[in-house]
C-alpha cells in the first residue's frame, strides 16, 4: 500500500485539514491543489527549503569560475592590453559583466539540478498516478496524501482520522 | 483561513496624535541650523586653502556653502520623490500588499512642495548660489560680453564681406553670360556647359543674396553667435537648453509635475477616506498611469539641471535613472523607519505584520541591486570608452581623497553589505535588522549625494589639483540638519493630518491579510 488519497471540498477545508495533519505529527504527506494557496506552507508546517543554500553555492561558484577564468587568461598567462587599461587588479571592472552572467548561469543550473535531486526526478512513474481521485487535483480537487511509510501511519486509524478532519472521499492507493 | 481580518473593522482608520515635543524639537533644531547657515552666508568670510608647494588661495565661504545647501536639499528631495514614485507604482500596478503603507508613501511624497520651497535660495539669482553652482550662467554671460565686443568691432568688415560676396557671384554670372554670347554660333554641348555653370552660380547667388539682404542688426546677431562659438564652443552647442529663462520655466514645470501631481494623488486619497467611493480608487489608478511618465521626465531633467550641470561640459544619459534608483531605494528605507517608529509609539500595531516588512525588505533588496547595476553601468561605460569629455566626472572622484571614499562607501557600503544582509528572509522580517539596514542605506545615500555634489566644489572654486576644501564639511552637516529638521517637522504634520492608512480603500482587505 502506498497511502491514502483524500479529497476536500475547498481550499479552506484543505488548509484546516493540513493544520490538523501537521499537529498530529505526520511527516510523509503532501497536499495538491489546482492553484497556489497562500500560507499553505505554514499550515503544513514546512520548514525552510534547503534549495536556496544550493543556489547560493552555485552562484558563488559561478562568480569565482568567471573571475578565475578571466584573471588567469587575461592577466596572468597572457596579459591583454585593451584601450590602455591596466592588466592587474584594477582591471576588475572589465571582468564584471562576465562574472555577473556566470553567477546567474550557475545559480540557474544549481536551482534546476538541485530541485531535480530534491524531488527525485526524473523517474518513470509514481504510485499516485494509479489513483483516480488524485487526477482531480489539476481540475477542481483539493487533495491531501498521507503515505504509508510515515511512522504514524496505521491502516485503519489514519483512514478514520482523515474522515474525522473532513475528507469527502478517501481512496487507498495500492501498488 | 484562520483569523482573517475584516476591513470593515478598520473603516475609521487610525489617527496620529502628533509627536509632541519631538516635532517642536525637530522644527527648532532645523530652523536654528538654517538661520545659522544663512548667517554664515551673509557674513561672507573667506577660508584659506593650501594649494601645495607653499601656495595658498583664499576662497569665499559663501561660495562653498552654495554646494552644502544643494546637497542637503537634493538629499531630502530625492526621498520625497521616491515616496511619490512608490505611491504611483502602487496604483499603476494595481497592488494590494501596501494599501496599509500607502498613506505613509503619500505623506512622504507631499514633502516635495516643502523641499521645492527650500530650494528657492538655489533658484533665486539674488542669493548668489546659482552662479556659483552652475557655472554656465556666468560663463555664458562672459562669452556673450566678449561676443558683443568682438561683434561691435568687426561688424563693418563682416557686413561688407557678406554683401561683397553676393555682388561677386552676380558679376561672375554676368562674366559667364558674356563669354557664352561672345562664342557666337556654339554647339549644343558647349551651350549646355555654360548653362549648367550659370545655373549653379544662380543657385549660389540666391543663397548669398538672401544672406546679404538681411537687416544689419540680424547680421550683427549672426556675427555674435559666431564669436560666442569661438569663445566657448561647448556652451554654444548647448545654448538653447542652458538658457536662463528656459531654466526658470523648467523649474516651474518640475514644481507643477512633481508637487501638483503629488497633491492631486494625495487629496484624492484623502477624499476616499471620507466617502469610501470606489470610483476614486480607479481614478487614482488612471491618474498614476498618466503622471508616471511626466514624473520620470521631470525628475530626470531636474537632476540634469541641478546635478549634472554642476559641470556643464560633462554628460551621462544614465544620470536620471541613477538618481532615481537611489531615491526609490532610500524612500523605501525611510518608509520602513517611519512605520517602525509609529509602531513603537503604539500606532498600527494590530494591522501591520511581518509580512509587510518582508515585502518592503524585498523591494529594498531589489533596489539595492538596481542601484548598483545602474551605478556600475554608468561607471563601466565611461571607464571603458575612455572619452575625454566623459571621464572628467570619474577622474575627479576616483583620484586621491575621493577614490578611497568611492570604494569604501559606494562599492562596499552601498552595494555589497546591504545586498548580503538582505538576502536572508529572517533579516527582512525582523524589525530591528531591517531598520538597521534602512539606516545604513540612508548613510550610504548621504555619501552618494555628497560625492556627487561636494566633489565638484574644489574643482569649481580652487585652481590646481585640490580635491576638497577643508573644514567645509561642518557647513554641509549644518545645512543637512537644517533641511532635515524642517523636513521631519513637516512630515510629522502631514502624518497627523489624516488617518495613517487609507481606511476605506477597496484593497484594504487584501493588505490586512497579506501573506508572502
Amino acid at each position: 500500500m502506498f497511502g491514502y488519497v483524500a479529497e476536500f471540498s475547498s481550499a479552506s477545508e484543505l488548509y484546516h485539514a493540513a493544520e490538523k495533519v501537521r499537529d498530529a505529527g505526520f511527516k510523509k504527506w503532501d497536499v495538491h491543489t489546482p492553484y497556489p494557496v497562500h500560507g499553505i506552507d505554514h499550515a503544513m508546517g514546512l520548514g525552510k527549503s534547503w534549495l536556496s543554500a544550493v543556489v547560493l553555492c552555485g552562484g558563488v561558484l559561478g562568480s569565482f569560475t568567471a573571475l578565475a577564468l578571466q584573471f588567469f587568461t587575461q592577466v596572468a598567462l597572457y596579459p591583454t592590453v585593451v584601450q590602455n587599461k591596466p592588466t592587474n587588479l584594477f582591471t576588475l571592472p572589465a571582468f564584471f559583466p562576465v562574472t555577473f552572467e556566470l553567477t546567474i548561469l550557475f545559480s540557474a543550473f544549481a536551482t534546476l539540478f538541485g530541485l531535480l535531486v530534491f524531488i527525485q526526478l526524473p523517474r518513470w512513474n509514481h504510485p499516485l498516478f494509479e489513483s483516480k481521485l488524485f487526477k482531480k487535483f489539476s481540475d477542481d480537487g483539493f487533495i491531501l496524501v498521507i503515505e504509508s511509510r510515515d511512522p504514524r501511519f496505521k491502516r485503519d486509524k489514519t483512514r478514520s482520522f482523515l474522515e474525522e478532519i473532513g475528507a469527502d472521499e478517501i481512496e487507498a492507493v495500492v501498488v | 483561513m484562520a483569523g482573517l481580518k475584516n476591513a470593515d473593522d478598520y473603516a475609521n482608520g487610525e489617527r496620529f496624535k502628533g509627536a509632541g515635543i519631538f516635532g517642536v524639537l525637530s522644527l527648532g533644531v532645523g530652523v536654528v541650523a538654517t538661520v545659522v547657515f544663512f548667517l554664515v552666508v551673509i557674513l561672507n568670510r573667506e577660508t584659506v586653502v593650501d594649494l601645495g608647494g607653499g601656495h595658498t588661495e583664499a576662497v569665499s565661504v559663501t561660495k562653498c556653502l552654495a554646494f552644502s545647501w544643494l546637497f542637503a536639499v537634493v538629499f531630502f528631495l530625492s526621498i520625497a520623490v521616491g515616496g511619490m514614485f512608490w505611491t504611483m507604482l502602487h496604483h499603476a500596478t494595481n497592488s494590494g500588499w501596501g494599501t496599509l503603507v500607502r498613506r505613509l508613501m503619500e505623506n512622504l511624497g507631499i514633502m516635495i512642495p516643502v523641499l521645492l520651497f527650500l530650494s528657492l535660495p538655489l533658484v533665486l539669482k539674488q542669493v548668489g548660489f546659482r552662479d556659483v553652482l552652475w557655472e554656465w550662467f556666468k560663463d555664458r554671460a562672459a562669452a556673450e560680453v566678449v561676443a558683443e565686443e568682438k561683434a561691435e568691432e568687426k561688424k563693418g568688415v563682416y557686413i561688407a564681406e557678406i554683401r561683397g560676396k553676393a555682388e561677386a557671384v552676380k558679376s561672375e554670372i554676368a562674366e559667364v553670360e558674356k563669354i557664352k554670347a561672345a562664342g557666337g554660333d556654339i554647339t549644343p554641348g558647349v551651350a549646355r556647359f555654360y548653362d549648367d555653370q550659370i545655373e549653379e552660380l544662380t543657385e549660389k547667388s540666391k543663397v548669398l543674396s538672401a544672406h546679404a539682404e538681411m537687416e544689419d542688426e540680424a547680421l550683427v546677431e549672426e556675427l555674435k553667435g559666431k564669436e560666442f562659438q569661438k569663445v566657448n564652443a561647448l556652451l554654444y552647442a548647448k545654448r538653447s537648453y542652458l538658457e536662463e529663462n528656459f531654466w526658470l520655466l523648467r523649474f516651474v514645470l518640475y514644481a507643477v509635475v512633481l508637487g501638483g501631481g503629488m497633491y492631486l494623488l494625495r487629496s484624492t486619497s484623502l477624499k476616499q477616506d471620507k466617502t469610501g467611493d470606489p470610483r476614486l480608487f480607479t481614478r487614482m489608478q488612471t491618474m498614476s498611469c498618466l503622471i508616471l511618465l511626466p514624473f520620470a521626465v521631470a525628475w530626470t531633467f531636474l537632476v540634469f539641471d541641478w546635478l549634472m550641470a554642476l559641470d556643464y561640459s560633462w554628460f551621462s544619459t544614465m544620470w536620471g535613472v541613477y538618481l532615481f534608483a537611489g531615491a526609490a531605494l532610500n524612500s523605501m528605507g525611510v518608509l520602513v523607519l517611519i512605520l517602525s517608529a509609529l509602531r513603537r509609539a503604539g500606532y498600527l500595531t494590530d494591522v501591520i505584520t511581518k509580512e509587510h516588512y518582508h515585502m518592503m525588505g524585498k523591494l529594498m533588496h531589489a533596489f539595492v541591486i538596481f542601484w548598483a547595476y545602474i551605478a556600475f553601468s554608468q561607471f563601466f561605460l565611461i571607464w571603458y570608452a575612455n572619452i575625454t569629455e566623459e571621464t572628467k566626472f570619474f577622474l575627479t572622484r576616483n583620484t586621491g581623497f575621493w577614490n578611497v571614499y568611492t570604494i569604501m562607501f559606494l562599492v562596499i557600503g552601498h552595494f555589497f553589505i546591504p545586498f548580503i544582509v538582505l538576502l536572508i528572509r529572517y533579516h527582512k522580517t525582523t524589525t530591528w535588522i531591517i531598520c538597521s539596514v534602512a539606516v545604513w542605506n540612508l548613510f550610504m545615500h548621504f555619501f552618494d549625494i555628497y560625492w556627487i555634489v561636494i566633489a565638484e566644489r574644489a574643482p569649481s572654486l580652487v585652481a590646481g589639483e585640490v580635491t576638497h576644501i577643508p573644514k567645509m564639511w561642518m557647513f554641509d552637516l549644518l545645512a543637512f540638519v537644517g533641511v532635515g529638521g524642517i523636513f521631519i517637522f513637516a512630515l510629522l504634520k502631514a502624518l497627523g493630518s489624516a488617518s495613517l492608512f487609507p481606511c476605506r480603500d477597496p484593497r484594504l482587505d487584501e493588505s490586512l491579510n497579506l501573506t508572502n
